[in-house]
């Protein structure tokens, strides 16, 4: 479970999260829809523990754990799992050894062996054929050269193979058309588990038809405005997000 | 008028070399000029006068060795010790050693190359036929107490024939000032990979000066290491003659404290249809320096001359400095030339990338860090060699 309480995060002098709270309990998918600029893609940052954010007040605790004060590759490990908006590339690092440093890391920090070759490539294999990843893809560099679909494909992979307790996918969709999404959509659903909660952010409600939220989240100005069931993705869609900033006000 | 030059102990023992070795021209030259200092121009960022405070005596003939910096596992060795070529056992197909009397080098109005041409007691001479089957290893080394020394090689490769070529420098701990000199031809054709690695002491002085002509269809790739001395610096000087000549220029500085390292390449492309794609990385940790320059001139007949110069840097701390400088001459009006340098620390959305994976800082760091690197040693397709070479610079990168 993640519980966001009253999160206050800057950057140099402007405050961009004013106060954020929100809980996605175990096994649930929330969804977060703002518009550009409101602060959503920062909250992502900030939860997987980017550097160039200062948090300012509030707390933020996974299964009950502060995170706040982990480096990144701790809450990873701890089970945290950010899908980038913009995957970045890596030349001169190869997507599998990339992958296997990840997981291997992981475990040891968990106080678990390493996997084998052997183990790790049918995990490889499964996990990539469910998202049209071919071996060829898996040769190249990390995210080198990938199409913008290949690039979103190869973050759900990361998550298929690490198994993070909490999901959180930055506009996922953005980007892919309508093919890439359902296989993309469909990679995530595949994913949806019990002891696994999900944050969505996006932009449209689009990607919420094919990932169908438990609880919709309405982003306003660096703050949570309005939350309630999967309906009231289509009521902003109809509304657009100025009626909600008015409800705000 | 200028005011009467100052020598300082340096050049006062070289000049006092020159005239021991009856290169007296030389020596009232030398009494005239000085040591280059950042007003010549190649010298820019590497001055000499400045850096090179003292000069060991003249290398005699060494007594003990030690063994090579670097193995090459299946590599057919050679080795020249204090500037004198040894004696050797069975000879691989296709290589024919020998020496000649001298330096290989052709004259050119430099401090480093005519102070070999006037110094070099005598060159290791290579001729290389067919496909060459093991990497040949020149081992260079300077033995025994603090010495000067001046070596060379040279090596001419046949039409049609491929080879890899290994120079490695090293030696005793000791303040050495090591002047090397490698000319290297390449025959029509003619395929080879040359690679020079500086692991001589951090307290030496390592010059290097490595001419490449390059014959039609002819294809060069150079790898060159600076990973040793504390003063370094490895002159390339590559003429493109034939059409369809092409190289891969590359090199790598790995500077840590106290060290300087200087890449300086002149490249002359002579005639049509020829390419090159130098690239030159640093890595600079400490309060270090390490320096680029590269140098293309295109020839007023050499169109279609197509050549791509890049530096690129990676400084690990706030104290060192990494200083590229490109220069494009060019005289032909139909040719793609650019150049591109970048500088910096790693960067920080990749680690955080990583990191968010669950990779730690300092693992995730060193496999950017490998990853810059691997431009270079991707290409090496020997695989021993590519793994001795790996070790060098993993052993830099481990080091302190």
């Amino acid at each position: 479970m993640l519980e966001i309480r009253d999160l206050h995060v800057r950057i140099e002098e402007r405050e961009i999260l004013k106060g954020v709270n929100l809980t996605v309990p175990k096994g649930e998918v929330h969804a977060i829809m703002g518009r550009n600029g409101s602060g959503k893609s920062t909250l992502s940052y900030v939860l997987a523990g980017k550097e160039d954010y200062e948090v300012t007040g509030g707390e933020v605790l996974l299964d009950g754990e502060n995170i706040l004060d982990m480096e990144p590759d701790e809450r990873a490990a701890a089970g945290v799992f950010l899908a980038f908006q913009y995957p970045i590339e890596i030349p001169g690092v190869a997507t599998m050894t990339f992958l296997k440093s990840a997981l291997n890391a992981q475990r040891k920090a968990r106080g678990e062996g390493e996997m084998s070759t052997p183990d790790f490539m049918r995990a490889v294999k499964e996990a990539g054929s469910a998202l049209n990843i071919d071996a060829d893809m898996l040769k190249r560099a990390l995210n080198v050269g990938f199409s913008g679909g290949e690039k979103k494909r190869a973050e759900i992979l990361q998550m298929a193979l690490l198994k993070p307790k909490m999901c959180i996918l930055d506009e996922t969709d953005s980007g892919l058309d309508i093919d890439a999404l359902k296989v993309v959509s469909e990679g995530v659903n595949a994913l949806r588990s019990a002891d696994r909660s999900m944050l969505v952010i996006t932009h449209y409600q689009r990607l919420l038809n094919h990932i169908v939220p438990d609880v919709v989240h309405v982003f306003s100005d660096g703050r949570v405005v309005e939350s309630g069931p999967k309906e009231l993705a289509l009521e902003l869609e109809a509304k657009g997000y100025a009626g909600f900033d008015e409800d705000a006000a | 008028m200028n005011a009467p030059l100052r020598l300082g102990p340096a050049e006062l023992t070289l000049i006092e070399q020159l005239k021991t070795r009856g290169a007296e021209a030389e020596a009232e030259r030398l009494t005239g000029t000085g040591l280059p200092t950042r007003r010549v121009e190649s010298y820019h960022y590497t001055d000499l006068k400045a850096l090179l405070r003292q000069v060991p005596p003249l290398a005699e003939a060494p007594e003990e060795a030690s063994p090579p910096p670097m193995r090459v596992p299946g590599a057919f060795q050679l080795m020249i010790a204090n500037g004198v070529v040894q004696t050797h056992g069975s000879v691989p197909a296709g290589v024919i050693v020998g020496k000649v009397a001298g330096s290989g080098l052709t004259t050119r109005d430099d401090v480093l190359v005519r102070l070999n041409q006037s110094l070099a007691p005598e060159s290791l001479d290579l001729n290389l036929q067919g496909s060459v089957d093991p990497v040949i290893q020149i081992d260079r080394r300077i033995e025994g107490r603090a010495a000067h020394v001046a070596s060379s090689a040279t090596i001419y490769v046949g039409d049609g024939a491929s080879a890899t070529i290994v120079e490695t420098y090293g030696g005793s701990d000791e303040a050495h000032v090591g002047n090397h000199a490698t000319y290297l031809a390449l025959g029509k054709d003619a395929v080879v990979t040359h690679i020079t690695v500086d692991l001589s002491s951090r307290k030496s002085s390592h010059f290097s000066t490595n001419e490449y002509h390059l014959g039609e269809g002819a294809k060069l790739r150079t790898l060159i290491i600076h990973a040793g001395a504390g003063l370094s610096r490895t002159q390339l000087f590559p003429r493109y003659g034939g059409s369809e000549a092409f190289a891969d220029v590359t090199g790598l500085n790995l500077v840590a404290d106290g060290q300087h390292a200087d890449i300086t390449m002149d490249a002359s492309h002579a005639v049509p249809n020829t390419g090159s794609k130098p690239l030159f990385k640093s890595i600079a940790r400490g309060r270090s320096t390490a320096v680029v320059q590269g140098r293309l001139v295109v020839q007023r007949d050499a169109q279609k001359t197509d050549a791509k110069l890049m530096s690129q840097g990676l400084m690990l701390s706030d104290e060192a400095s990494i200083l590229a400088k490109p220069e494009l001459e060019i005289y032909a009006d139909d040719v793609v030339c650019g150049h591109g340098a970048t500088c910096g620390r790693l960067d920080e959305s990749a680690l955080f990338y990583l990191m968010s994976r669950g990779v730690p800082k300092a693992e995730a760091e060193t496999m950017l860090t490998r990853a810059f690197l691997a431009e270079l040693l991707d290409p090496i397709e020997d695989e021993e060699l590519n793994e001795a070479l790996t070790g060098v610079i993993e052993g830099w990168l481990l080091g302190d």
